[in-house]
């Protein structure tokens, strides 16, 4: 490389050059050091709850079949069979006994194995199938049903990975009495973007609301966000932002749901079943998690959940100026299926391909990869500094915590980003 | 859906093509308050999802398995229709057209419709549905230029000389969604 990844990211990530965004050798580094060795989500137990029940996923550009085998364990592997590499799977989503690949018929299990060869039969010496099965990921595990996976074999656990982002993830998972459930397949939006600025966006960008969507949320409504919102870093890379609401705010205020379209206009038995949900939340929860209505949260390196909006999101790399942005609404597990149709709309409304607010991100996201893959600029790194080092300990939020201007969980993944990538480049 | 339109008066089918003509104007010339009113208040608005569909066996050597409704996850469905509307959607993207800070459309795309194979396919009391397919040519100041095409499902009710959209269900034909929004009213 013209450059070591060090004069990119200044000392305490408060100056970030145009190339980490653009540049197709960073992004060769970042496919290796990052997406080679982060635990990256996959689906969630909702999508595949019977045997033979599988989903597409990706892992960076990787493709993956995520599934439930015939052992009801759950099993990831590459979608690629070893004959010549072309995906066994071609539906976003389903439930089979077998994955044959199109061109000669290999055919394997729901758990990868390697079950038959068509040609091998009029052969002397029949291969050893045992070796030839899909290529597993090396590490799958869940937390609260949400799967993922590493090529890392030495990855720490994925609860010790997530850490204190459970405390926070649990305030949303663990408000409901079966948990969640995903939507159907995710909507899947081509830009061309990096994949860093949706995560970046979600990571505790809350302040934008206010200037990019102006034409659709109300000054208002952003202040009020603004005046009870928190922002929390739990460790680099991973970010929650969230409003603590009085103990004595009415549950209308409160309550996961009623802010979002469906919410508002679904009717009395949608919101007499989100009242219930937040009658029972301080018991299921917590006192203090009870009254937290969350925003925006980002966990590395690519995972991205709304609250009120309710969707999960990742961002998966195609080169350095290209995003597939893949997202699900997401439902309480144990509300009616009329209720969850209405309650999806939280998402669509606003978020996704066709909402109403995201089209204003995307459209930002795109005009950003443009402008740094500009020339004669690289003297002008793009400025992170917004309340450099203003976050502090709280006595009950686990984590660092500002308010939402302070841009420090951006400084804090891009921190960490680089020092990933320089790991790598020092072994190379 | 029945295989035959209705056999319908030439006139009856020329107040249907000059309701959708002049809806086609209204949005390409941006009057998108003028479209707003063609629009019946308790309006459902449909975008359904569109996925690659497992193939059925059983369904072998039948028109079912390539179906285009298998590949559709619309209201009734319990998957994610890309978007789920009412009236109060449709007006806020009305409006929101009109303010100085809709990045997305600031400066305004430059778009034109062609909509056609207009067929009455039943009727049902007041309310008539009608398919119509449309390509709808969208270039974004700053951005690339992009083509939608579709087929809308519609339900009319009658309005004096003219129709009231009171239904639409619109089907895109992406595989991938490799355009800059979904949002645009088709």
């Amino acid at each position: 490389m013209r450059y070591s990844i060090s004069e990119l990211v200044n000392a305490d990530a408060s100056l970030i050059s145009r190339r980490c965004w653009t540049d197709p050798e960073v992004y060769a580094l970042e496919k290796r050091a990052i997406f080679g060795r982060a635990w990256l989500f996959l689906g969630h137990d909702s999508q595949i709850e019977n045997p033979g029940d599988f989903v597409q996923a990706f892992m960076c550009e990787t493709p993956i079949i995520l599934a439930r085998g015939q052992d009801g364990e759950v099993h990831a592997n590459i979608n690629s069979c070893s004959h010549r590499g072309l995906p066994v799977c071609r539906a976003d989503h389903g439930n089979t006994k077998r994955f044959v690949c199109p061109y000669h018929n290999w055919s394997y299990t729901v758990e990868g194995a390697l079950t038959s060869i068509p040609q091998e039969g009029a052969l002397c010496r029949q291969p050893d199938k045992s070796q030839l099965g899909l290529k597993p990921v090396p590490r799958l595990e869940s937390w609260r049903g949400l799967i993922f996976g590493s090529f890392d074999p030495d990855i720490i656990s994925l609860e010790d990975y997530l850490g204190d982002m459970r405390f926070y993830l649990d305030a949303f998972i663990d408000r409901f009495p079966q948990g969640i459930q995903f939507m159907g397949a995710p909507h899947r939006w081509l830009l061309d973007a990096n994949w860093k600025l949706p995560v970046e966006n979600q990571l505790g960008d809350v302040n934008h609301g206010a200037f990019l969507h102006s034409s659709i949320i109300p000054r208002e409504a952003q202040d009020m966000i603004e005046e009870r919102g928190y922002s929390v870093v739990t460790a680099p890379g991973h970010g929650a932002t969230f409003r603590l609401m009085p103990a004595d705010a009415p549950v209308d205020e409160v309550a996961w749901g009623m802010e979002g379209m469906g919410g508002l206009f679904g009717g009395a038995e949608v919101q007499d079943y989100l009242r219930e949900i937040q009658a029972r939340a301080s018991e299921r929860v917590g006192p203090l998690r009870a009254q937290m209505k969350g925003l925006t949260y980002g966990i590395y390196p690519n995972l991205s959940f709304l609250w009120s909006n309710a969707s999960f999101k990742v961002s998966h790399p195609r080169g350095p100026g290209k995003v597939e942005y893949w997202s699900w609404a997401v439902v309480p597990a144990d509300a009616p299926d009329a209720i969850k149709q209405v309650l999806r709309t939280n998402y669509s409304s606003f978020f996704g391909p066709g909402g109403l607010l995201e089209q204003e991100d995307a459209e930002v996201w795109v005009q950003q990869f443009r402008g740094s893959n500009i020339d004669f600029a690289d003297d002008r790194p793009y400025f992170y500094g917004l309340g450099l080092n203003e976050e502090k300990p709280h006595a009950q939020l686990p984590g660092l915590v500002s308010v939402t201007a302070n841009e420090f969980y951006a400084r804090h993944f891009f921190a960490r980003w680089r020092d990933e990538l320089i790991a790598l480049e020092k072994q190379a | 859906m029945t295989r035959d339109a209705l056999c319908t008066s030439p006139e009856e089918q020329r107040a249907l093509e000059r309701f959708y003509y002049c809806e086609a104007r209204l949005l390409d010339s941006r009057q998108y308050q003028q479209w707003l009113a063609l629009v019946s208040e308790d309006i459902s608005y449909c975008v359904p999802s569109r996925i690659n569909q497992q193939v059925d066996n059983r369904q072998r050597g039948t028109e079912e398995m390539i179906s285009v409704e298998r590949e559709l996850q619309g209201s009734d469905s319990m998957g994610c229709p890309i978007r789920e509307e009412s009236y109060v959607h449709l007006m806020l993207r009305a409006q929101r057209a009109y303010k100085i800070n809709s990045w997305s459309e600031n400066p305004p795309a430059r778009t034109r419709r062609i909509v056609g194979n207009v067929e009455l396919m039943a009727r049902v009391g007041e309310e008539l549905s009608v398919i119509s397919n449309f390509t709808l040519y969208y270039a974004r100041p700053g951005s690339d230029s992009f083509v939608y095409s579709g087929q809308r499902r519609d339900v009319l009710r009658a309005a004096g000389d003219s129709y009231t959209l009171c239904r639409r269900e619109v089907i895109l034909d992406y595989a991938d969604i490799e355009y800059p929004t979904l949002g645009l009213l088709f």
